[in-house]
């Protein structure tokens, strides 16, 4: 009943996290990922793209890229339009433009690893093996964003070839940052520099965004309550899977949505792979 | 504020629809499909199954196989489990089994458009060629469009044990085995009497009939038009003398690979023989 009567006083005052129940408006601008796919990167890139003014850090990129789960229907009111919104929902027919960064779910399942236990989600004990089977199946807290494969095929499979939809890939924006950065000002009708695009790149790299996230008082959203010695700020490698992954976890992951990773473009590794009816997604031609 | 304070009690007394809050069971089926695909039709032949005592009618389907958008948690709070829940939501990961019926969406638009002028939506005469562009854009019901809700589920679910996919065209042609598909699924061991009794209790005539004693009760008609049928005329290919060849074709040209997927024949010139392209498009997209 107590619970109760907060939900209600909460609702009533808009400080009900807006999450799924976000009021989308016509001219809102998300950037979609599975978590741990270059999702806080992107939205460092973009935020510094948009406001090359501004120094941006863990502490006001909620100003300028809010993310609807972690703020209230209220904020997400105020802020004024365009919105450029952060997310990690599986496909929501309402968002009207959308930036989705993918990764190779290997090198996801692994960075996840690391998240869950920063967040004390995972004790330190549970093995990566029994950690990416329960990845794999959709066993763990993250299930609520959908498995990889349902967060991915729902919208590449909505989305993709529509002119309001950019498909990223986390490993080209690794291998050629400014080719691909310059590809999202286009998307977004913003006249963009090489000069604005390199400052972007530089005030959003990991050395940078290292810094920012040890910064003393630098206590955010992003971190608070999270274990100090696994840091926010990933790897930011691609492959660290053949050197980290058991061949039985790949294989679990490669069975679980071979024919998707074939699409995107991450080559299978496993011998004899049987192909799954679902988790292709349909391309118009 | 006022309005916020006023749906909180609501709330608080349980006289609210649960919609996406809804707390979903493991043991929960989802009966789902694109608006005037067949969804309460099915949901009648679903009921029927469950409670073979005593025909499904507009009143009892709300709560033998309840809508989140449409039945209230307290209502919810009655419902014997485990539970076959009506929804046309796009893909959600929450929901553990799905019954998931398409229908031709060639069909779908011309039933939409019957639907919004019942609705009062739109004028009698409105033009059919713009209710087609805002058909195809999603843009006639909250859902998505047709080919999005298609997609997303057939892509995440499609080949799972989880997973019934059921064709409004066959469940025309041949209810009975459609509907021992559905039972065998729920884990319901039904007779070929059973069978045939649920889609008799479920046919387009019955459910005219009850349309009519029932419309002022049911709130999937309550405040529309009463000069125009809920239950219309319930077949297959009925876009091939209504719907313009110019306007298939556009519904074609959208979404052939899920329309051949799924085995609705495309009359566009060429579009028969045009490759099934896979991931070619998707990385051609992505070296641009």
């Amino acid at each position: 009943m107590i619970y109760g009567i907060k939900t209600i006083a909460r609702y009533a005052l808009g400080t009900d996290v807006a999450g799924r129940a976000l009021a989308v408006r016509p001219d809102d601008t998300f950037i979609v990922s599975y978590p741990r796919s270059g999702n806080t990167w992107m939205r460092f890139l973009m935020a510094n793209l948009l406001h090359p003014s501004e120094s941006i850090t863990f502490a006001n990129v909620e100003q300028f890229i809010p993310d609807a789960e972690a703020q209230s229907s209220r904020y997400m009111k105020r802020q004024r339009g365009p919105r450029v919104i952060k997310s990690h929902q599986y496909f929501d027919h309402r968002y009207p433009i959308v930036i989705y960064v993918v990764r190779d779910p290997r090198d996801v399942a692994l960075s996840y690893y690391d998240f869950a236990r920063k967040y004390r989600h995972l004790e330190d004990q549970v093995s990566r093996e029994v950690f990416i089977g329960d990845f794999v199946h959709g066993r763990l807290n993250s299930a609520s964003w959908g498995t990889w494969g349902e967060n991915v095929g729902s919208w590449t499979a909505a989305r993709q070839g529509q002119p309001s939809f950019l498909l990223l890939r986390y490993e080209d924006l690794i291998a050629k940052t400014e080719f691909e950065l310059a590809r999202v000002a286009r998307f977004l009708n913003v006249a963009a520099s090489a000069d604005v695009l390199r400052h972007s790149i530089d005030r959003s790299s990991v050395e940078h965004m290292r810094k920012l996230e040890q910064h003393p008082g630098g206590a955010t959203i992003a971190t608070k309550n999270a274990r100090a010695d696994i840091p926010f700020v990933g790897t930011a490698t691609v492959g660290r899977w053949r050197a980290q992954l058991t061949q039985r976890s790949v294989r679990e992951i490669e069975e679980a949505w071979g024919p998707l990773m074939t699409q995107l473009g991450y080559e299978l590794v496993s011998k004899s792979i049987p192909e799954p009816a679902g988790l292709k997604v349909l391309v118009n031609s | 504020m006022l309005t916020r304070v006023k749906s909180g009690t609501k709330r608080m007394l349980g006289m609210y629809h649960p919609r996406r809050d809804l707390i979903i069971f493991p043991d929960d089926v989802f009966l789902v499909s694109f608006p005037k695909s067949g969804n309460t039709w099915s949901r009648f032949l679903i009921a029927n199954l469950l409670r073979p005592e005593r025909s499904a009618d507009f009143a009892t389907i709300r709560q033998l196989v309840p809508d989140p958008f449409g039945t209230t948690k307290r209502e919810f709070e009655r419902v014997a489990r485990p539970r076959v829940i009506k929804s046309h939501e796009c893909f959600d990961p929450r929901y553990p089994r799905v019954i998931y019926v398409v229908r031709d969406p060639r069909d779908v638009v011309i039933s939409q458009y019957h639907y919004h002028r019942k609705c009062r939506k739109i004028e009698d005469n409105y033009d059919l060629q713009k209710f087609v562009g805002r058909f195809l854009a999603g843009q006639t019901c909250p859902h998505g469009s047709w080919g999005e809700h298609a997609s997303t589920w057939l892509t995440t679910r499609r080949g799972g044990p989880r997973f019934l996919l059921i064709r409004y065209e066959d469940l025309i042609a041949d209810g009975v085995r459609e509907v021992g598909r559905m039972a065998s699924f729920l884990g319901i061991s039904a007779t070929p009497q059973l069978l045939a009794q649920a889609v008799e209790r479920s046919s387009a005539d019955k459910m005219r009939k009850l349309e009519k004693e029932q419309s002022h009760i049911s709130g999937l008609t309550k405040d529309s038009r009463k000069d125009l049928p809920f239950v219309r005329a319930a077949n297959s290919g009925g876009w091939r003398s209504n719907l313009p060849q110019a306007l298939a074709e556009t519904i074609e040209a959208a979404w052939a690979p899920q329309m051949r997927l799924l085995g609705y024949e495309l009359t566009s010139p060429g579009a028969a023989s045009a490759p099934v392209s896979g991931f070619e498009d998707l990385l051609g997209a992505l070296a641009q």
